[in-house]
């Protein structure tokens, strides 16, 4: 580990175990800067955090990057694996590439980004988080998301929004298919508000906010009555 | 679980470094398969023929690489796999690569659920297997398709239409390397080519090793399409 000229820390996946890598990134004094080099598709990196810490990840990383964080703001400068963010509960992880299956899985808050491709099931599950994506998303993507917001910049695969609960998909291209009970609603004032707060949040240019698909549940496939169990 | 890899090599001037790349991105796939470990590798004999040989034991791939010898061999194309059994016996049998038929070898990361019926069929037309192991019913039932005329992507649609299950497939020839995820893509599997390659593995990390793959081409392979590389 050495310093950073702007006070920051250095840490090479060369050098360092995934666990010693978190290990020091958990130790981090809030507002702390740091680099990961040489990821070269490791997996689990800036992990389980809750400092608000800025991380730069140089290259390609693996699988679960930035999973299950709470506070820190992580840059990859690369491609990566499965289930970014996944499980993400506020912060930030944005990716300058494409990434693989079931980015922002699961995800309670915080944002991921994702400025070129996601694969298969982008936003699975999501419970509050709100996944970027300015390029493609493969198919089954929002499968059985129930809370938070999707948008994708480019085309969507098929069985978009699978099982929708009350999650939001935001769709630029085109939509392959849509999957059981999602279906495409009139765009509000709001949602426009809401896709250009998106936008200007990401850094995506090549959106146009008045021009993008809202898919939401239909309601159909899901019955929940919040007042059932009130008497108990 | 289980760790598929492969590698076709384009440009000839990194044939003697097949046995060492593919030994290099198998040890990277431990992880994803402790119980053994096998590679089938590709060169051309003293009559320029091709010729297929096929390592596997059981054990950690690193060792069984070393007790092959494999970083030592050349040739223009392998495949290896590390397994994590899931259903049938941790043998030397029973590990992958397959090899249903002359010069044809698969790995496969995933489960069939309907490898029993499949078998039967397979066993009333006169096919013989050597174990209860589910991908070698795969590896059979493509061979099979082969031996009647199919080629090897036609084979491989055919598996999404009779075998039932999660699985990336990887299947050579002597001329042909294939790959192929199923509808979902429940299994991981991720692609690199240069100009002097076509890499395939599980994971990222395993390629991360290869000369040039800073500049390769990576992505994933969608669901159901049949990606085919001839040499």
């Amino acid at each position: 580990m050495d310093t950073l000229n702007a006070g920051g820390v250095r840490l090479s996946c060369a050098d360092l175990t995934t666990r010693e890598i978190n290990a020091a990134l958990a130790e981090l004094p809030d507002g702390a800067e740091a680099r990961i080099e040489e990821p070269w598709g490791r997996h689990n990196l800036a992990v389980g955090l809750t400092n608000r810490i800025t991380i730069d990840i140089d290259g390609n990383a693996g699988y679960f990057i930035g999973g299950l964080c709470d506070g820190p703001d992580i840059t990859v400068d690369g491609f990566v694996g499965w289930s970014v963010g996944e499980n993400l509960m506020s912060g930030s992880v944005r990716v300058r590439g494409n990434v693989s299956e079931c980015a922002g899985a699961s995800a309670h808050g915080g944002t991921i980004i994702i400025h070129g491709d996601a694969s298969s099931r982008a936003g699975i599950s999501l419970k509050g988080g709100t996944v970027l994506v300015g390029g493609d998303v493969g198919h089954m993507s929002g499968f059985m998301a129930q809370a938070g917001t999707m948008l994708v910049g480019g085309d969507a695969g098929h069985a978009l929004g699978d099982s929708l609960y009350e999650a939001v998909i935001y769709v630029a291209g085109k939509i392959a298919s849509l999957g059981s009970d999602a279906k495409v609603e009139n765009l509000t004032d709001s949602d426009v508000l809401r896709v250009k707060q998106l936008i200007d949040l990401a850094g995506f240019d090549h959106i146009d906010p008045q021009n993008v698909k809202r898919v939401a549940s239909a309601r159909q496939l899901y019955n929940f009555d919040a007042l059932k169990d009130q008497k108990y | 679980m289980c760790g598929i890899v492969g590698l076709h090599l384009k440009n000839p001037e990194l044939y003697p470094r097949l046995g060492e790349l593919l030994a290099s991105m198998l040890d990277c796939m431990t992880s994803r398969g402790p119980d053994s470990a096998g590679l089938a590798l590709y060169g051309d004999d003293a009559d320029h023929q091709p010729r297929m040989e096929i390592f596997k034991d059981v054990g950690l791939p690193r060792e069984i690489c070393e007790r092959y010898g494999v970083a030592k061999r050349s040739g223009y194309q392998g495949i290896g796999h590390t397994r994590m059994a899931t259903e049938s016996a941790v043998t030397t049998e029973h590990s992958h690569p397959f090899a249903p038929a002359e010069n044809m070898a698969l790995v496969h990361n995933g489960s069939f659920s309907n490898h029993a019926s499949v078998r039967r069929r397979l066993e009333s037309d006169g096919i013989r297997f050597v174990t209860d192991n589910d991908s070698e019913v795969a590896a059979r039932y493509i061979a099979h398709q082969v031996g009647h005329g199919a080629d090897l992507g036609d084979a491989l649609r055919m598996v999404l239409k009779e075998m039932d299950g999660f699985f990336t497939l990887l299947v050579t020839t002597a001329t042909q390397f294939a790959v192929m995820r199923d509808s979902f893509a429940c299994k991981p599997a991720v692609i690199a080519e240069t100009t002097d390659y076509v890499a395939m593995a599980s994971e990222y990390h395993a390629l991360a090793s290869l000369p040039g793959i800073g500049s390769a081409t990576v992505f994933e392979p969608a669901p159901e399409e049949v990606y085919t590389w001839t040499r």
